[in-house]
């Protein structure tokens, strides 16, 4: 897997022992190949992953298993062994250019981490809430993505925090769902910053984005969705009006005006299912199309990922108007009939504004 | 990436493996120093107690009196969720039953001499109408191997069964051994 990155890397290592460059500007060149010289992520990068996923799974179900054969200590060394191997070896395979398999190896013994959490509270009959094992679990991870500046662990941070908030959101209608979910994010967010991982950095901005529609379901107070959809709008405005100084303070890249129509529709969406059959939804929905039809003419151009969650959300909006507004008097004959020329039609004018955004001075929108 | 990152992935290893050792010494010391007490084991969910690798218990003191408290939450969830101290003594049979509760500290005045407190968590709220609150001692799991859940399952139904269980000086308790009748039929080991 002698990629670019890895070529370059041991170049940078030369110039250092030459004395051509200095430790720091040698660490920082390095880490830069990482995680931006690659272009884009390799097969057997994939492949790695997906296989440590899968030994993460295995060492789980494994302890669920609570299998006697071998004694409950003989478990808890053998998940310790994994988790000093799995990081030491991991930053070996890092240390000979083996990027992916290192980051996979480092997947692992954060799992094997998570595992021995299950395994003690196993041993020890613990009834003690899992969202507290889970937060522990993330907490672990977060501190080994962050010393080791890992991507693949900032990833797996970012999950786990987000399985500790989602589990709090389905117990017990959301009550106990905590607010400090948002300083969660944010340390985290600054994490991904630290590990250079954009990936992480635009599940996190996901996962807020389901936090606010719990904190809704939480309060059923529309200060959740109208912040989200404020903030999704200056969002959007911060990239438009400063890219540059917006780059360097979320790096979003171009995914940043779809993360902020996302947070935008979520916002709106909520308030739309909440005013059904009530005055304010017509109001909410002029505002809804407004925003999809205002990101479309000023950043559709640049990113084709916009353009199909833009038409994609229209038509989700069409239909989901009709039914609310007139389904009830016109029955599902007339819907699909209805249906079918609202589609053809923006068909029609999908594949021609298509024809026109995408020239070949285009940027293609990279999503992750 | 350097020689350095060698160092630094062995610290994490360390410590995470550290921590996770911290928790394993910190239950076997409840289980070797704890003071013992009997309590009498009833199912939780006549239909289903079996879930994935456990068996959900509940304990004769798992729902306590309101008249025990010391005195009535005056919080905006009624005291759900909060610590609450159950002082336990040893009734005519052996199996030891609850005798006064408080929220968030020990009841006053410090336990006699055979007296112990155990610390749980509230998992009702006090309305008006409650007559006793739920509690959760963190000892309301019981492992086993896979496969052998439902005979135990179907064996809890049938009898009453008691288990042993350490409490450490903090109020922590700790599932030691289950018994059916005067047979043992788990033991948990220090590790």
């Amino acid at each position: 897997m002698a990629s670019y990155a890895t070529k370059v890397k041991r170049e940078i290592a030369r110039w250092r022992e030459a004395g051509m460059i200095d430790a720091a500007t040698a660490d920082a060149l390095s880490l830069d190949v990482e995680r931006n010289g690659g272009g884009t992520i390799s097969f057997g990068s994939i492949l790695s992953m997906m296989a440590a996923a899968l030994f993460a799974a295995a060492i789980l179900i494994f302890i669920a298993a609570n299998w006697e054969a071998i004694p409950r200590l003989g478990r808890v060394t053998m998940l310790f062994i994994v988790i000093a191997v799995g990081y030491v070896g991991g930053a070996e395979m890092k240390l000979r250019g083996r990027e992916a398999f290192g980051e996979a190896a480092w997947v692992v013994a954060a799992a094997a981490f998570g595992a021995s959490i299950a395994l003690i509270g196993q041993m020890y009959h613990m009834s003690g809430d899992e969202k507290q094992a889970i937060f522990v679990w993330c907490a672990g991870t977060a501190l080994a993505a962050a010393v080791l500046r890992s991507g693949a662990l900032t990833i797996g941070a970012v999950l786990l925090a987000a399985s500790w908030m989602v589990m709090h959101a389905v117990d017990d209608w959301a009550l106990q769902l905590p607010s400090a979910y948002l300083a969660v994010a944010a340390v985290l967010y600054l994490l991904t910053f630290w590990t250079r991982s954009a990936p992480a950095r635009h599940l996190l901005l996901l996962s807020l984005f389901l936090f606010a529609a719990f904190l809704y379901a939480r309060d059923e107070t529309f200060v959740a969705p109208i912040v989200l959809i404020v903030l999704s709008v200056a969002l959007f405005a911060f990239g438009r009006l400063q890219p540059a100084q917006a780059e360097r303070m979320l790096g979003l890249g171009s995914a940043l005006p779809v993360q902020a129509l996302v947070g935008f529709l979520t916002g709106v969406g909520i308030m739309q299912v909440e005013l059904i059959d009530e005055q304010g939804f017509l109001a909410v929905s002029i505002v809804a199309f407004a925003g999809i039809i205002v990101v479309l003419l000023l950043a559709g151009r640049e990113s084709r990922t916009l353009r199909w969650l833009a038409y994609a959300a229209f038509i989700f909006q069409i239909c989901f108007i009709y039914l609310v507004m007139l389904g009830t008097m016109l029955g599902t004959a007339g819907f699909f009939v209805v249906g079918g020329l609202v589609l053809s039609a923006l068909a029609f004018v999908i594949t021609r504004l298509e024809r026109r955004l995408s020239g070949p001075q285009v940027v293609e929108g990279e999503w992750l | 990436m350097n020689r350095r990152t060698l160092f630094i992935a062995g610290a994490v290893a360390v410590l995470q493996i550290g921590f996770l050792a911290s928790m394993i010494a910190g239950r076997a010391s409840i289980l070797r120093n704890g003071q013992e007490v009997l309590l009498s084991v009833q199912p939780v969910d006549p239909r289903d107690l079996l879930r994935g690798d456990y068996v959900t218990i509940g304990y004769n003191i798992s729902s306590v009196p309101t008249e025990l408290f010391a005195e009535r939450p005056q919080d905006e969830r009624n005291g759900r969720d909060r610590t609450v101290f159950v002082r336990l003594r040893p009734g005519e049979d052996g199996i030891w039953e609850a005798v006064a509760a408080r929220y968030d500290e020990k009841p006053e005045p410090a336990p006699a001499d055979g007296e112990l407190d155990i610390r749980g968590i509230a998992t009702s709220s006090w309305y008006d109408e409650a007559t006793s609150i739920n509690i959760d001692y963190g000892i309301e799991r019981f492992y086993v191997p896979e496969g052998e859940g439902r005979a135990i399952e179907a064996n809890l139904r049938e009898r009453a069964f008691t288990m042993t269980v350490a409490v450490a000086s903090d109020g922590a308790a700790q599932i030691k051994s289950l018994h059916d009748g005067e047979t043992m039929l788990y033991a948990e080991p220090l590790y």
